[in-house]
């Protein structure tokens, strides 16, 4: 299961980040951390971004980087 | 070099030993800190119109930067960009940490967002690896209070050996306190060294391991750099840092990270914001107390709204209609104003003032068309670049800018571009100008440079009076599909040029989305004004030079040898008869529409007037001249007239309708230059030809460097005539005429 795979309202667990080089090192500095909670929370209007909760705060990341991010789906 | 010099000697200077000489000392404060984390706003409401807007060297990075007085002492704030982290990975943070790192500031601001600690604290956490004194702004205090956040101040203090001071910088409240400590912690650094924080053991161990080899192998090093933070981007591997210090042997590193690869079984770069931010996190829970209660928030109830899957697209429009709108109408009037103002009173004051000296008329022209001229076609920008600044900073203070963004991103990645460049290509065809300066909204350098290529080929208002006066002699009955063709036309090369540059010259990794959705917020108007002024400024003196002298430089051609009869003889017509045969492949090699085509590159429209000098000279017509009491009258009553039109066109009250010039004889001469076919090719080389002079100069003044304005000068030009040449070479083979 992947973040691009999430519908609005579902909530997972980060368990690997997949992606290398500066969109791993600027995802982490985001706090896109492994075992971090995201919830995401819309699509946008064209069906891509996405937007997402993390760390207490909003983020959108295009569908292409969330296939990246494996998550637990979790509630 | 500042690079050189030894940290400890540094370090020793600016000790305690608070001598005289040191009272007279300029402070450097640098201030860093997340984007939206109200940084800018902050600054503009310490040093207000002190600040001083430029660029960092070489790169397309804005750098701002103010001097003065504070407490009796001088202080030299640098305005760092807003960054998430110090990484190796964008211009903006290397930018930012070179300049910590080699230009060693006495301290750092550190403005941090209270309604978002933990994400902020991660940059906090790096920024003390430094070593440098921080006095922590925790700004957007009132903001946490209000939402019932309790954050202990002086726990962050004792935690991280820093000061710390609750601001808030759209309330100014918090501000003269920052200050304050920031004088003190710069008397005595020794006292405010932030506390090195435990990365946990097995970084710790390893950090030892490397320092132990390294303190042997490169001694010199370690001078150079801050210990800390040296050890760990080695450790990191950063590559900024490994290519700066080029060593030969890398082996130590192996061996000393090696059990923490073990260990961890991932990159360091990982492990490391792992650590980082669990300090963070480790903090944020120490000293935040949020209210268990969560209402849902204002920006939540906006974004069900805004963004929502069937109303986000027309509320976007609508926004987009409405800057679009403010923008250009809000502002046109005054630009009229300024226009008119210059052409008139200004002129016929010069002359008063100059022909009764016993001024040759030479100089009367050279005054009044080629200086005069040249002011007023600078200053009918002011209000446009005003009136776009202040919007586009409106919309990115709010929080909008950032979801028109999101909602846009979907069709704009499609021809490789980023959500944001739609709001400077829509500007674009109001003028190519603030198009240009909206690409600053761009965070990503490579986005921003192709957005500002590609946003010249929008065709602006500046290119239409060409358009109407060839339609309407061309082709009168379908003048208005014909103009749309050459509009599309822009839109379609804009796209195949973008996959073009995005292969060639901006080749390599695609850019990428990660964006913060920030919370909505009011800007305020303080701070709005300031940058709105800041930049307008900037361009009146910096674009306005190069635009002044291109200006002048046009009447000289055009009226020496002094006192030519013909057009035809002038150094212009010269020119234009000298580079007329590079057109004539393209259905124009004459030297009238060539002379046109160089005077064009003031401003597009210019090429309608010097049309009309050629082909149908004016002659000189004695009119009333109007006494200084009536100009002065009539300055006045124009710039109520000016504010009236602004606000009628907001409100759509009817205007009275602008007076159409005579063109007729124009018409009737152009009839014989050209046939539809080459007036179509004509058109299409105006549209895309070089960018104007007053673009050319946003372009260099924005990126802080000529190479862009040089790539859009020539591929715009080369672009012009193979267009034109296929529009005309094709229709004549399908026999439509030439």
């Amino acid at each position: 299961m992947n973040l691009a795979k999430l519908k609005p309202g579902q909530k997972g667990k980060i368990t690997a980040i997949g992606s290398i080089g500066p969109l791993k090192r600027r995802l982490m500095d985001m706090g896109v951390l492994v075992g971090e909670e995201v919830k995401v929370l819309k699509v946008a209007p064209l069906g891509d971004p996405i937007e997402v909760s993390i760390k207490s705060y909003n983020l959108s990341l295009r569908k292409k980087e969330a296939e990246g991010i494996a998550v637990e789906v979790a509630g | 070099m500042s690079t050189q010099l030894k940290y400890q000697d540094e370090e020793e200077a600016n000790g305690e030993t608070g001598g005289r000489a040191d009272q007279a000392r300029t402070i450097t404060v640098a201030v860093a800190g997340n984007p939206n984390s109200g940084k800018s706003t902050l600054i503009n409401a310490i040093a207000g119109t002190r600040l001083h807007v430029g660029n960092w060297a070489g790169v397309t990075v804005e750098k701002k930067e103010a001097l003065f007085d504070f407490g009796g002492r001088k202080i030299r704030l640098v305005d760092l960009p807003g960054t998430y982290s110090l990484s190796p990975y964008s211009q903006e943070e290397i930018v930012a940490r070179d300049y910590l790192v080699h230009e060693r500031p006495d301290l750092i601001i550190n403005v941090v967002d209270s309604t978002n600690l933990e994400r902020n604290l991660y940059l906090t956490v790096q920024i003390m690896e430094l070593g440098i004194p921080v006095v922590m702004a925790l700004n957007i205090y009132d903001e946490a209070q209000e939402k019932g956040y309790r954050i202990d101040v002086k726990g962050i203090e004792e935690m991280l050996g820093i000061a710390v001071v609750p601001t808030s910088a759209t309330r100014k409240t918090g501000l003269d306190d920052l200050l304050k400590t920031v004088l003190e912690v710069a008397d005595a650094p020794k006292r405010r060294v932030p506390k090195k924080l435990n990365y946990g053991e097995d970084i710790e161990t390893a950090s030892e391991h490397v320092a132990k080899t390294f303190k042997i192998s490169y001694p010199a090093l370690l001078e150079r750099y801050p210990q800390r933070w040296l050890l760990l981007k080695l450790m990191e591997q950063d590559s900024h840092v490994m290519k700066e210090l080029n060593l030969e042997d890398q082996g130590f590193l192996d061996q000393a990270l090696s059990h923490l690869r073990r260990a961890h079984g991932d990159d360091i770069e990982s492990i490391m914001a792992d650590a980082r931010y669990s300090l963070a996190s480790g903090l944020t829970r120490e000293i935040l107390h949020k209210p268990e209660l969560r209402q849902t928030e204002l920006t939540e109830k906006i974004d069900r709204v805004v963004l929502n899957r069937f109303l986000g697209i027309p509320i976007f429009m609508a926004a987009m209609w409405l800057l679009f709108k403010l923008t250009f109408d809000l502002s046109a009037p005054f630009g009229d104003w300024l226009g008119s103002m210059t052409e008139g009173p200004f002129k016929r004051w010069a002359s008063a003032i100059l022909t009764p000296l016993g001024a040759p008329d030479w100089t009367v022209s050279l005054v009044n068309d080629g200086v005069i001229a040249g002011v007023g076609s600078v200053i009918v920008f002011v209000p446009v670049i005003f009136a776009m600044m202040f919007f586009i900073t409106f919309l990115e203070g709010s929080g909008y800018m950032a979801r028109a963004a999101f909602v846009m991103d979907r069709t704009m990645h499609a021809i490789g571009l980023h959500g944001k460049s739609f709001i400077p290509m829509l500007l674009g065809f109001g003028c190519n100008v603030p198009g240009i300066y909206a690409t600053r909204t761009l965070e990503n350098p490579k986005d921003k440079v192709l957005t500002a290529l590609l946003v010249p080929l929008m065709s602006c208002g500046a290119r239409l009076p060409v358009y109407v006066l060839f339609v309407a002699v061309f082709f009168p009955n379908n003048s208005s599909t014909v103009i749309w063709s050459l509009y599309v036309m822009g839109i379609l090369l804009a796209v195949l040029m973008g996959l073009i540059f995005k292969k060639t010259l901006f080749r390599g990794e695609a850019p990428m989305f990660i964006m913060e959705l920030p919370p909505y917020r009011m800007p305020s108007l303080h701070s709005l004004c300031v940058h709105t002024w800041e930049k307008g400024k900037h361009f009146l003196i910096k674009a306005g030079t190069y635009i002044f002298a291109v200006s002048v430089l046009v009447w000289f051609m055009l009226n020496l040898p002094w006192g030519v009869e013909h057009k035809r003889d002038s150094y212009l017509g010269q020119a234009g008869a000298a580079i007329a045969p590079i057109f004539e492949p393209v259905g124009f090699g004459n030297w009238e529409a060539a002379s046109s085509l160089i005077t064009g590159v003031i401003a597009k429209e210019i090429v309608v007037g010097t049309m009309g000098e050629i082909y149908a000279p004016k002659k000189e017509e004695q009119e009333e001249v109007p006494t200084l009491q009536e100009d002065l009258k009539e300055i006045v009553t124009s710039f109520g007239a000016a504010c009236k039109s602004a606000v009628s066109t907001l409100l759509y009250l009817p205007g009275e309708e602008e007076q159409e010039e005579d063109l007729s004889g124009l018409k009737l001469a152009i009839q014989g230059g050209f046939t539809p076919l080459t007036s179509y090719a004509f058109m299409a080389f105006v549209l895309l030809y070089m960018p104007c002079v007053v673009a050319i100069a946003a372009m260099r003044q924005e990126f802080g460097t000529w190479k862009w304005a040089v790539v859009g000068f020539v591929y715009q030009t080369a672009l012009a005539w193979a267009v034109a040449l296929i529009i005309y070479q094709g229709g004549r083979l399908l026999g439509i005429g030439g």
